[in-house]
Parts: C-alpha cells; structure tokens; sequence
C-alpha cells in the first residue's frame, strides 16, 4: 500500500518537474543568450587555512557592448577535485596543492588558477574578523538591537562592533560567561538565542545554514580565544564589480564579491559575512549572499559593510520601453548634456521647456524670493527677443534683493538668530552675509573668512561662526555639516553606523579647532575669538591623544604649534578638494531645482550616491574654474533647459522622481510665500522692528519677528546646521491660514489693496480679475477662468465682496502656492 | 465668514481645470517569479507528510506533564508565551493552550485532532503557517505523541491547570558530565564540606569534589545542570543544596545526599537560573534567588514554597538572612538592594547607592545595617531604617557575591582578589591575591580556619587564614593539568 502510493507520488513529481525543468531551462538560456567571451573573477585564488573559500563572479561580454552576470548560471569543473571544489559558485579548499577551475557557460569558457594551503593547520576563528563580524552580519549589534546603548534584555552589544574590548567582556564573561559555551558551543546563548531556541524578543535571526552560525559555534567550540597582537587585521575592502556595471534586462541580477584585504598582504573572501544594503530598494534588492535583484530602472549603490570597513558598488539597471524614442532635445549647456545622457540610457523623456510666465514667476521666486511686479510681468511677456530669458537671469542676479534672499539660505546655516548672535551681533553679522553675497566674494575666500576668524565678534562678524559653534564639538559637527556635506555626530560616541567616519576621526577633525577660545568683553554682546597655542585632543573611549586628522590625507605627521584652523582652511579649500566644491553646488542645486544631485544635500555619504555623479562633478569642476564663483553657478543653472523645463510629465517621464526630467513643482517657502500674498493683494506685512517695506525673504534671523504665519509655514528656528530644519511638511495649520486665517483676510479686506486701488482708478472687472492673476501667477486668466469669476461677481449684490472672493479664490489656488 | 466655502469650492475647480501637478510615480509592472518555486515546495511538503506516518510508540498512556509538556516547552513558548504571544495564543499553562488565540480555533481539542488548531499547524503543508514557524517541523514521533495525547483525551495530568507548564513538567535527567573537559569553566560555586576535607566546586552538569589539603579530585556527582551558581550545604551537613541550570532555559534548586550524591529533591524549577540560595540561622528555611527575578523561600525539609517575592525587575543575584531570621536582604542586576519582612513578606527598604548591577548582600552582624557589592566596583555599607550609606570600600573591579563567616565577611572581586573585612567595622583584615583571573566564588570552612576562592579560569585557591598563606592552588576541571 504504502509502496504503491509513493510509487505514484514519484510518477506524478516527474510528471511536474519535467516541465518545470524544461521551462527552468529556457529561463537560463535567455538570461545567458549568446555571450561573445566570458571572464572569471578572481583570475588567481589562493585559499591559505581550512576556513578559506572564494565566491566566483562569471561575467559575460556580448556583441552589442552588454554584460551580464552568468554566475549562478554557469556550470563549474575542477581540474584536481582533491584539491578544491566548487559548491554553487563558491570554491573550497580540500587539500593543499594547485588546480585550475573552469566556468562554461552558453559555449564560452573561463578559468581561473587555484592554490591551496595551510589544510594540515588550525586555523581558528578570529574574535575581530570572524566571531564580531559576524554578529554584525546578522544584526545582532545593530541599533535598534543589543547594539543600543543600554542594549536590550541586559545584553548589550558595541554599536557595529566598534569596541571589541568591551564586546569581549560582554560575550565571554559577563554574568559568569552566560552567554558562551566552550563545552557544549550549540546551548550557548549566543546560539540559541537567535535561533529561538530559546526565547528571544528579537525573534529569530540567525539559521543553522547561516554562514554567521558556523562561525561563531567554531568560535565558541574553540574556546572563545582573542585576537593575538599581531593577527592580521582588514586594511581596505574591494568589491568585484566595481561601481559603474550597467545591466540591461534580461540581466537584472548581479552577485557580488568582497574581498578584505589584510594588513599580512593576505586577501579574504568576506562575501558571507558582509553586509549588504541598497540604497535604493526601489530599484534593486541586495540578499545575504551579495545577490543583486534588480526591480525597476535607475541606479542603486549598494553599500557592504564588514567591520568598520565600507565600501559601495554603484550599478544601473536599465530596460527597453515600448515605443520609447530618444528625441534628441536641444541642450542650452553642459548641465543639459549630462542630465540628457542620463535620461537616454534609463529611457526617460525630458518635458518640454516651460512657458515664458512659468519661467518669469519660477526664475524671480528662486533668485530674489519674490514674484514679479505686474509691470515686470507684462515686460517679459511682451519680449519677442530669444534671449531674453537669458537677459532676465542677468538683471535678477544683479538686484540688490539677490544677496538678501540668499543670505537667508546662509543664515540657516550659520545659525543667525539674535538669541545665539546677540542683537547687535545678529545685525552685524547678517550685513556681512548680505555684503559677501552681494560683493560675490568667491566661496573659499569666504569659507576661510569664517573659519580663520578672530577678534571681537561686533568688529569682526565672521567670528561669530565661533559664537554659534560654542565648543570644539560643535565645531567639528558645524564644519563636517556644512562643508564636507557629512553628519558627524554619531562618531562622537562610537563609529558612525553606517559610514566610514570613525570616532578617531572625529577627535581628529578636533584636533584643529580645540585651541579655539571665546571669552567674553565688557562690550555688552561682544565675545572676543582667539586660538591658545597649545592644548590637544583626548578620545575619550580610548584615552589616546589625538593627532589633527584629515579626511583622505590622514594624520598630520608633524606636530603644529598655534592656531591650527589655518590648515584646515588650506586644506579644505585646495581646488582638488573632493568635498568642498561639490557640497556647495549640490547645495545650489538643491536650491534651484527642489532636489540635490545628492539628496538630503547635506548628507553626503557613499550610501547616499549622486543621482548624476558626472553632472556634480562637471559643475563643481566648472565652479573651481570659476574661481569658486557661486553667482557664475547660478547663473549656468538657470540658463540650462533643466532648469527650465515644464513641471508637466510627459509618457516616458512621470515615473521619475530623481533625474531632472521634468521640473519638480514645491511649496513656497514661509517667507517666499508671505511675501507673495503681500505682493498678489498689494498690502505689505509690518514685521516689528524692522523698517517698513522689510520683507519676509529679508529677515537677518527669525527670532527678531515672532511671526505665527512664518512658524505654521516651516520657518527654522536655526537650532541646528542641518538643512532639515527648514520643514517642507504640510500641515493643518498651514490650510486654516489659507481657508480663513486673519492675515488672508485682512489683507482682503484692506481699504488700499490692489483691487480696491484699482477699483478707485476705475478699472472694469476683467481688468482687475486680469491683474489678479498677472500679480498672483504672472499671467492673465484663461476663458474658462475668467467666465467663473464673471459669474461670481453677477452672483453677489456687492462687487467689493465678490472681488474678495475672487481673489481669495486665485490665492487659494496650487499654482499660487507652488513654485512650478 | 459669509460663504467662501462656496468659492472655494469653485476655484479649485477653475483650478485643477488648468494646472494639474503629477502625484506619485506609477511603479513599473514588476516581472513575475517565483511560481516554480511554489510547486516544487509543496512537492517536498508531500513527501515530508508521508514521510510522518504513524511511527509513534502505541503502547504506553501519554502523559501531559511528562511527554508533551516538555514538547510544548521546547518548541512553542519561545512566541507563544507571557513575553510574546504571537497570534495571540500562549503554551505557558494548559488552562491558555486549550484556549483559542486570535484565529478564534482551540489550540487542542480533546479527542478531535482535526480541531486542534495547534497540532494542524505543526503539521501544515503550507510553510507559511507550518509550526514552529520558519523553523524545522517536529520530528515524527514527537508529533505522533501529541497525537496520541489529543485522540486519548487531551488530559491534563497535574493539579493546577493554570501552574505554569515549566512547574509541572517533571525534573528533567541531565547529561552526563564530559569525562574530561575541553576548557575549563569558571568557577562559580564552592562550598566545604562539614568536615573541612573536601571542597565541593561547581562544574558542567556536575559537581565536582576535591580533596581540600591537596587539591586532587575526590569525587563528581552527577545529574546536575549545565552550571551551579551556589553551593551550600545543610545545616545537618548530610545534604548538598545547588543552585543553578541552564542559562535562559532553566533554574533549579537541585539536593544532594553528600554521602551518596543521590538527587534527593528538586526545588521549584523556574525559566531561568538560579544565582544563590541561602539557608535561615535555625535550618529551617531556605531562600533562593534567580533570574526570573523571583525570590522563594521554602518550608525545610518539606520543599514547601512558603513565601514569593517578586519586587524586583531584573535577575535577582543574591540573598542573605538577617543573624535573627526575621529578614530577608536581596541584590539585583535592577541596580538595587532590597530588605523583606520575612515575616509580613512586606518590603523595608530599597537602596538604589550603586547605580550599576548589584551583586551581593550580607547583613551587618547587628542586624541595622546591610552590606552589599557591585559592578560599581564597591563595597557599600547602608541602613535599612533609612537607606541611607553610612561607609564605602573601593575595589579595582567588579565586586561579586558577598560570604558571611561569624564575624568575617568575605568579597570576592575582578581586580583578581578576594579581601576578608572584620564584619562589624568593615576594616579590611587581610587581601588574598595570586588569582590570574577575576576571583568569582569564595567558601570559609571556620574549623578548619580554611578559604577557598574560585576565578573565572577555573582556578580554585585554598588559603589559611591565619596567616593569608596559599595552602594549595588547582584547576578544577577534570582532564586539564594543574596551572
């Protein structure tokens, strides 16, 4: 009975797996197709110690100039199965000696030499690289996890294992050496736990297949033996592709090879116990293995980590799009050039350019924060010429109102408020934003201004930089934010969790800016800056004193006496400096379009790649060329046909969110937006001490008006240098000033608004519904727009009241409220 | 405001007639996988099913407590218990497995194995619903027992059906002991034995019995759990008590026949270990603390739970008797140091003064004061009438579990020491170094005017206290050479 039954069962598998087989089949030939050669990755492998593996990487090269990843399906042979094997895709030591391994995929082939030894010694498994790693792998230090500060459930793991010393104590001895068990390793805690075997709040984390498991039962079964001193320890990481592989589908998947190189010359595969992310899950996945899935077109960096050691692999997935035709737009500069060699290879579109009233209101919105007259308006309109776009751009960057606006953005940043600066100082100091924006004093001259400054903060204003940055913490995190675009705030308590800052490196940067003093004078809010020659720096975890460290340059290696800001300055404004033109262009960008290349544009990090790194590299070349001109980059800016594309998506572009294929409309900003009210009914807005005619847009710093329509729309309280400060949320607040808040109304209601004027000077009513929107939204009503307001206006026995309506009507509108 | 909303309502109209911005993007179809995965793996799912037929021993009853219970323990509570109750059903007592959890279906139904949510599950096809849940299904037999258990009636064959099941299932027979070990294990627990001979030290699933004049290995006694955090003997001395288990899976409270090494009596076994226990001044009593946070005091010889305290909210890692009986003083890794009315089993004072795990606690001989130790790296000295610290003795590490003896009292630290005080004035009387590791443990044998100390490498140290000699120094691990 029993026999018959499974005799069935057996028919009845063939029976399905055939076809499943025959289909699986087909599936790989057309993901293989018909490669021109295929290479094999690493060419040579040596595997020294029985823990030794190497995971294989097949790439095909075909006639069209594609590649595809054939690992998983490529067939493997060993030349000597005695000496290595090949499991899957990944090699393995059996005996020592030398062999040749050989993957043979669609009729290519490609071999790669093996070498095997050290199979007769131990070799345990490192504390450090083996046993933390691969806690790390699994999670089981993460933040949210044991990694938190107080840990979790009275197990408390270093955040990423960056303290092995402390995570040495806590495996091995804590609580009597609960967690680890030499003599029996498989009812260690340790193991259990994640296997949930045993309880475990974090659920389960960990297989008995998982890579990480076999290394720290060996670990644990080996005694929970440390590293000596001169076990060899990660020196840098390489990861097999390199940035830049374009995969176009039927390719989609991509596995990946890390190798650690390490300090005995010796390179490692790492693949199984390194982390793996994508920075952008929409485009592809990334599994435990290093196995790349790509869902959608677009780019994705896939961030691996091991230890503290990051490294990123930047690949594009791109697929054919039916009835997809480049159409060769025209190309105003090079920034049009780059964003269009973007968008060809991910088959997007670009949107029309945008009208001439979208331009104008777009154009004075981003330069000096406030819409155009309605005389400036009809001016523009009017111009037949083809350049005056260009013509516009150039006017606009000469107002006086241009160096206002901006320093606005910089008062953000630098922190400009009277309850930080002093109310003298706050004065003082925005005057000479203002004059340096205004003067166009190249950006690393200003920089150094700010950063070398000494002296009274009243006489000298860029001192004050040192006033808002009130210690050398401070400063290490105002400077690493705001010119080196990195946040470092983490890596003051322990390795940055998900970056290659270091807490050395940390108290490093410190190292130049300790000596700095702020003492305070009899003038009343005055405080005089000045750098003490001596003093140095102290990690605190791990009591070194600290030598000054730069990024890529590493350790100063002679000691400097004095004020070591200069160096600093020196060297953060080198023109080959990787950071600080790039941060600032992206910042410029990010102001212009909505979106940085790099977005937060402040938040540089290898997990956060530039959606068009060529685009920032071309213009903060072109900005060092320059001579560090900030009104030159905004100028080529606004005069490509990125800028000035339509907000409207077309077919082959709706999808894009992060490539410049159509303009990305946005909220006015707080100020921008009270100003425009102001502007679109014609009555200004008293903002208390401030001399009449003062605009929002031209406020030194936010405390010196407490303004309630400012605060609902997301005016900073400038706490902190971060850019996210400035909320670009929306909230209920925001639609009842809108719908019926007091300062709408009144400006409504004011006997000498635009309306009211117009009505005195006799205008008729489509005059006036016409200046309405020529002052709200830079251009005329349409017919359909204008029948509506003709109609209400019929409906109300009283003119004034159904004007009112209108033009609340128009301001309640999203053209009015975006910048589009 | 008169009627805007009318306008209002118009203009977005006039609006959304001429600007309409884009939304969110619309996500690309994405390819189809997977299917052939799906098929293959029900596949396999029917080959597993008959790979489950009926294997089960058809013989014997199944018992609750014996078979099934420990299954349930096992497998089950890790999500369905007081910490995590996935699904909203618990296996911690037999009242809550018989009842529903959120899929409103029992967890077991007498008789009707169909019914029985719980054991459907366990023997799904389907992986996403299969128990216990991304792990592997229960080997055959175990599962053929649970049937059994359902299809005989699902009875449940102990007294409380709301007793937690870790109570009721029979003292489990531990492993044996490695004949000879790998590494050796720190050294947790010492006690002498009445006579002063030998010295009882805590092994792996044993414990071990040395001569005390020369430090050869006398005797081991089985059926232990995997560790032993306190050793104490009776006050008849005829029986050893043991406090221990295995970590994040069992406490117990294990006697021993000293002469014999028989198991005589398991005391209340508890999820987690048990860190000490202690006996009253009349022998009458015995208090246990664990790291279930509990503290227990039982009737002696009888085993009989007379009294639980559950004030603190973290492990409970040292407990102590007043001289006269009557109170009870407590340390916790919830960084403080409780006193109980034993009588009232009323709390008296909680001290906070460590502000870090406290270790261990000893009553000051006058019963006013209470001493206690820490991973402040301190010994402190406070009242119980007000909590306040009157004194405080710094360490160079951690400060383990604090030993009364008359009038000395004996700490054992991570600064690889172990430093005897006069109890009463806490003047230190004498430092016993030489440990090359953390000293963890300490023992006193008054007759013999003997110390043992035990450091985390396993080394076990006997001195004199007269004169603060090292009398005789071993590894106690059978199988690995003396240091």
């Amino acid at each position: 009975m029993r026999f018959s039954t499974f005799a069935t069962l057996v028919a009845l598998a063939t029976l399905i797996a055939s076809p499943l087989a025959s289909r699986a089949a087909d599936e790989a030939a057309e993901e293989a197709g018909s490669p021109a050669r295929i290479e094999l990755f690493p060419q040579s492998i040596q595997l020294t110690g029985v823990r030794q593996q190497m995971q294989l990487v097949v790439t095909g090269f075909y006639e069209d100039g594609t590649v595809r990843d054939l690992t998983r399906l490529a067939e493997y042979t060993t030349a000597d199965g005695q000496v290595a094997e090949v499991e899957g895709s990944v090699v393995r030591p059996r005996a020592d000696g030398g062999t040749q391994i050989t993957a043979t995929v669609a009729g290519q082939s490609a071999s790669a030499t093996v070498e095997v030894r050290g199979q007769q010694q131990p070799d345990p498994v490192s504390f450090v690289n083996g046993a933390l790693a691969a806690l790390s792998k699994q999670g089981c230090n993460a933040g949210a996890c044991h990694g938190s500060p107080s840990g979790k459930g009275g197990f408390r793991l270093s955040l990423r294992a960056f303290d092995p010393e402390l995570d040495k104590l806590t495996l091995i001895r804590e609580d009597f050496g609960r967690r680890t068990n030499p003599l029996d390793p498989d009812a260690s805690l340790l193991l259990a736990k994640p296997l949930m075997k045993v309880p475990h709040g974090g659920g389960r984390q960990m297989t008995s297949q998982d890579a990480a498991y076999e290394v720290l039962r060996d670990w644990i079964a080996e005694g929970c033996r440390l590293d000596a001193a001169e076990q060899p320890h990660c020196v840098r990481l390489e990861v097999f592709p390199p940035s830049g592989r374009v995969l176009q589908r039927p390719a989609q998947r991509q596995q990946l090879c890390v190798l650690a190189h390490f300090s005995d010359g010796s390179i490692r595969d790492v693949t199984p116990l390194a982390v793996f992310t994508s920075s952008d899950t929409e485009v592809a996945t990334v599994d435990a293995h290093g196995l790349v899935d790509g869902l959608d077109r677009g780019e994705t960096a896939i961030v691996v980590r091991y230890l503290e050691f990051i490294e990123t692999t930047s690949l594009t997935f791109v697929r054919d799009i039916p009835g997809y035709v480049w159409n060769d737009p025209p190309v105003n500069n090079y920034i049009d050039q780059h964003v269009h060699r973007k968008l060809q290879q991910l088959k997007y579109l670009p949107s029309e350019t945008c009208t001439d009233d979208e331009f104008l209101r777009r154009v004075y919105l981003d330069v000096i924060g406030l819409l155009p007259t309605v005389d400036q308006t009809r001016e523009f309109l009017a111009d037949q010429a083809p350049d005056k776009r260009a013509r516009a751009i150039d006017s606009l960057l000469e107002r006086p109102e241009f160096a206002k606006f901006w320093a606005l953005k910089w008062g953000d940043l630098l922190r400009l408020t009277s309850s930080q600066v002093g109310p003298d100082g706050v004065y003082k100091y925005h005057r000479w934003l203002e004059q340096s924006l205004r003067d166009n004093v190249p950006y690393d001259q200003f920089a150094r201004q700010l950063l070398t400054s000494v002296g009274s903060t009243l006489d000298n204003p860029p001192a004050n930089f040192y006033r808002t940055a009130v210690d050398t913490n401070d400063c290490v995190e105002t400077v690493s934010q705001v010119f080196l675009g990195a946040r470092l705030q983490c890596a003051k308590c322990h390795n940055h969790p998900f970056e290659r800052w270091t807490q050395d490196n940390y108290y490093g940067m410190a190292a130049f800016f300790n000596r700095v003093q702020r003492q305070k004078t009899r003038r009343d809010g005055e405080l005089f800056i000045f750098a003490v020659a001596g003093g140095e720096v102290t990690q605190p975890r791990t009591g070194k004193q600290m030598k000054p460290w730069l990024p890529q340059q590493g350790e100063l290696s002679e000691v400097v006496a004095g004020d070591r800001r200069q160096l600093f300055a020196d060297w953060l404004t080198r023109p080959d400096n990787p950071y600080f033109a790039r941060i600032e262009v992206n910042r410029i960008w990010s102001q212009l379009l909505g979106r940085g290349i790099v977005e937060p544009a402040d938040d540089f990090r290898d997990s956060n790649p530039p959606c068009n790194a060529e685009l920032l590299d071309a213009l903060a070349e072109d900005f060092v060329q320059h001579g560090f001109d900030r009104r030159h980059i905004v100028r080529i800016i606004l005069n490509s046909r990125t800028y000035q594309a339509s907000f409207r998506p077309n077919e082959f572009n709706e999808s894009d969110e992060k490539y410049f294929s159509h303009y990305r409309p946005r909220m006015l900003s707080a100020e921008q937006l009270l100003d425009a009210i102001c502007q679109a009914t014609g009555v200004d807005e008293p903002l208390g001490p401030l001399p009449a005619g003062t605009k929002a847009t031209q406020l030194p710093a936010p405390d010196l008006v407490k303004h309630e329509f400012l605060k609902t729309f997301g005016q900073p309280e400038r706490q902190t240098v971060c850019a996210c400060e400035r909320s670009s949320e929306s909230n209920l607040g925001m639609a009842i000033q809108f719908f019926n808040g007091s300062l709408l109304y009144n400006k409504l209601r004011d006997a000498n608004n635009r309306f009211r004027k117009l009505i005195a000077e006799g205008k008729t009513d489509d005059e006036i519904i016409g200046q309405m929107y020529l002052a709200a939204v830079c251009r005329l009503p349409s017919e359909e727009e204008l029948q509506a307001a003709r109609a209400h206006l019929q409906s109300k026995p009283d003119r004034l009241e159904g004007l009112e309506d209108v033009n609340w009507a128009v301001i309640n509108t999203n053209e009015f409220l975006f910048q589009h | 405001m008169r009627n805007w909303t009318i306008v209002a309502f118009r203009s977005a109209k006039v609006a959304s007639a001429r600007t309409s911005f884009p939304a969110g993007s619309n996500p690309d179809a994405r390819y189809f996988r997977g299917a052939k995965g799906d098929c293959l793996r029900s596949l396999l799912c029917i080959f597993a099913l008959l790979a489950f037929a009926s294997w089960a021993r058809a013989d014997e009853e199944v018992s609750f407590r014996r078979d099934v219970a420990p299954l349930l323990l096992d497998n089950c509570l890790a999500c369905h218990g007081p910490k995590k109750a996935e699904g909203g059903w618990r296996v911690d007592s037999f009242e809550r497995l018989m009842q529903a959890g959120a899929s409103e279906a029992p967890g077991f139904v007498a008789g009707d194995v169909d019914s029985s949510e719980a054991f459907r599950r366990m023997i799904s096809d389907d992986e996403a619903e299969r128990m216990p849940l991304d792990g592997d299904p229960l080997p055959a037999e175990q599962l053929a027992l649970i049937r059994r258990w359902i299809e005989s009636g699902a009875k449940y064959d102990a007294e409380d059906p709301k007793s937690p099941l870790a109570t009721i299932v029979p003292p489990p027979t531990h492993p044996a002991a490695p004949e000879s070990y790998a590494h050796p294990l720190p050294i947790t627990a010492l006690a002498f034995s009445p006579d002063g001979q030998t010295l009882v030290a805590g092994g792996y699933h044993e414990l071990t019995v040395w001569n005390a004049a020369d430090g050869q290995l006398a005797r081991r006694i089985g059926n232990v759990g995997q560790r032993t955090y306190v050793l104490a003997f009776s006050p008849d001395g005829s029986q050893i008590v043991a406090g221990g288990g295995s970590p994040g899976r069992l406490g117990e409270t294990r006697i021993y026949d000293a002469a014999t090494g028989e198991l005589l009596k398991v005391l209340g076994t508890t999820g987690d270990v048990v860190l000490d226990v202690a006996w009253d001044p009349a022998g009458k009593r015995l208090a246990t603390a664990a790291a279930d946070g509990v503290i227990r005091v039982y009737e002696m010889p009888a085993g009989e739970e007379k009294l639980t305290l559950t004030s603190h909210s973290d492990w409970v890692t040292a407990v102590a008797w007043s001289d006269d009986g009557t109170r009870l003083a407590s340390a916790s890794r919830d960084k403080t140091a409780k006193v109980f009315d034993v009588e009232k089993g009323e709390l008296l004072v909680t001290y906070s003064g460590h502000a870090q795990p406290v270790r261990g606690v000893a009553f000051h001989p006058e019963g006013k004061e209470v001493y206690s130790s820490g991973a402040d790296n301190k010994l402190h000295r406070w009242q119980i009438a007000d909590g306040k610290k009157t004194a405080d003795v710094g360490f160079g590490g951690e400060v383990f579990k604090l030993v009364r003896g008359g009038d000395f009292l004996l700490a054992s630290s991570a600064d690889k020491t172990v430093r005897q005080f006069d109890a009463k004035s806490h003047q230190q009387v004498r430092s016993y170094s030489g440990h090359t590791d953390w000293a963890l443990s300490v023992a006193w044998h008054a007759g013999s005017q003997r110390l043992a100390s035990g450091g985390f490498n396993g080394e076990v140290r006997i001195w004199n206290v007269q004169d603060g000699s090292q009398v005789v120094g071993f590894t106690a691990a059978p199988g690995l050479p003396r240091p």
